[in-house]
């Protein structure tokens, strides 16, 4: 095969394409929220159903039926399956519509993880609303409102970060290995498990608390659960702000650079 | 305007396509064969500003693979491409299109996919209507059209980016009668305004009428180049 390299030079970057990036990112999301939710009558709702659902499933369970001693337990949990929902479904929405847009990717050269971010915007809106639901239940709880709850921005902020650098590095791959797609099913199943989502913190033996916060994922939950609901502790703390940070940038940038490899290459892959 | 060098495509025909872990897995001891296919071998093309270029050559004989290549799609395996302006691809027949959205939503996202903003759409978006002759679709959903109202579209939509280069894959095959002409007018029209165009096509008579120059693929490399005439002799006769 030859070996010689091959050079770009390709000017209409420069020139007309960049500036419209924003408005195809806008478009597509658009475009993908409105087919999703198409053909079903409860619409747009059922991005608030689906969660609210599953929040009213495991609270029977584990506060009914099992309880755990917990002051305002459906607020950590309605939170914590929010928050883990966002990052499910933005990680495995980025392969299906990889998929869904090969035909696309095929034949029009546009930058690749434009579909990735209007993916992760159509996820952002869902998790906004179901932000705004969490407010209304936390209005008719106990906990009184303390400005430490205005770091959900900050933890939000952290959250997309991290979804979507996840994605970006699973969708890069996703072309050459199909099975990424069920080890990843799997791995949110382990994931919500060993995440404190439904127990709390508090019935996990001291020694495994390190190991189970190596998940940035458990710190951002149980990080805006103490800046909202309370107790104050730890985790809102300059430390794990930190920590969060730096592994959320870390898998960006591995997951930028790695599909800006790849996606080259992904019109014959896919 | 495009330049391209010693441009090779090559793609691996694996001889048992591997796409999972598990036959990797499984074949992890197997060795792993596969030929090398050259879509293109050796391809140098200079394309000057304004001239309207057609290519020809039978089936599976390199032309989509260098248009594609051109369109940024596919990167070639060696050599060096240079494009110094924006391109318009019209390779397939409404490719961008999202069946289950409406006609009106198609237009926004395949503009926007084409590299237009929300701007330049809404203005020409009256033009789009009429030229593609759907008035009375604009709220229906894409799938329920029918192919050629599907093209037709698609053509509408690609022929007012104002992209300097155009490239056009076999596309006035399915058009009625009135459709080709006026697509032929566009043309027409294209090559007063200085446009540049990469016409695939197996209608050896609008090469003729349209084209500058014609250039003839045989197995991925070029076979003969010049005036569409003399061109259109030796495929005629190979």
């Amino acid at each position: 095969m030859p070996t010689q390299p091959y050079i770009k030079d390709y000017k209409q970057d420069i020139s007309s394409g960049r500036k419209n990036y924003i408005y195809l990112t806008l478009v597509m999301a658009i475009t993908d929220f409105r087919v999703k939710y198409d053909n079903s009558a409860l619409g747009y709702l059922w991005s608030l159903i689906k969660p609210l659902l599953m929040f009213g499933t495991l609270y029977l369970v584990f506060s009914v039926f099992i309880r755990w001693d917990v002051e305002n337990y459906k607020l950590h949990l309605l939170l914590g399956i929010i928050l883990w929902n966002f990052m499910a479904e933005v990680t495995q929405n980025s392969m299906v519509l990889l998929e869904g847009k090969a035909p696309i990717i095929k034949k029009i050269y546009f930058p690749r993880w434009i579909i990735i971010i209007a993916s992760s915007l159509t996820s952002l809106l869902t998790l906004f609303l179901n932000i705004i639901v969490f407010f209304f239940f936390f209005i008719f709880s106990d906990p009184p409102f303390s400005t430490s709850a205005l770091l959900l921005g900050l933890y939000l902020i952290e959250l997309y970060v991290f979804s979507v650098g996840v994605a970006l590095l699973l969708s890069a791959l996703y072309p050459k290995f199909r099975d990424i797609h069920h080890i990843w099913e799997v791995f949110i199943q382990l994931g919500f498990w060993v995440t404190p989502i439904i127990y709390p913190i508090s019935t996990v033996p001291q020694k495994y608390h390190t190991l189970i916060f190596c998940n940035p994922m458990a710190r951002i939950i149980q990080g805006s659960r103490q800046a909202i609901i309370g107790p104050p502790g730890d985790f809102t703390g300059f430390t794990s702000h930190v920590i969060i940070i730096s592994v959320a940038s870390v898998f960006f940038l591995a997951g930028l650079t790695l599909f800006n490899k790849l996606a080259p290459s992904f019109a014959e892959d896919l | 305007m495009i330049n391209i060098e010693q441009v090779n495509k090559v793609f691996r025909l694996p001889h048992d396509r591997k796409t999972t872990l598990r036959q990797r897995f499984v074949s992890i001891f197997q060795k792993n064969t596969y030929e090398r296919f050259y879509a293109l071998r050796d391809i140098n093309l200079n394309i000057k500003q304004g001239e309207f270029v057609g290519v020809i050559g039978k089936n599976g004989s390199g032309k989509s693979t260098l248009l594609k290549i051109m369109a940024r799609v596919l990167e070639p395996t060696s050599g060096r491409i240079s494009i110094n302006a924006n391109v318009a691809p019209f390779l397939e027949l409404g490719v961008g299109f999202q069946g289950d959205s409406t006609v009106k939503d198609n237009i926004f996202l395949y503009g926007a996919l084409l590299g237009m903003s929300r701007k330049e759409i809404v203005a020409k978006y009256n033009w789009i209507i009429n030229f593609s002759g759907l008035e009375r679709f604009v709220d229906a959903k894409l799938k329920n059209l029918s192919s050629g109202m599907q093209v037709r579209l698609a053509f509408s939509i690609t022929v007012i980016v104002e992209s300097p280069i155009l490239l056009v894959d076999e596309v006035l095959a399915v058009g009625d009668i009135d459709f080709q002409q006026k697509c032929y007018d566009s043309f027409e029209s294209f090559k007063k305004k200085g446009r540049t165009i990469v016409f695939v096509s197996h209608d050896l008579g609008s090469i003729e009428r349209f084209c500058d120059r014609a250039i003839l693929l045989k197995e991925g490399s070029v076979s003969a180049e010049g005036h569409p005439k003399e061109v259109l002799t030796t495929y005629k006769n190979d």
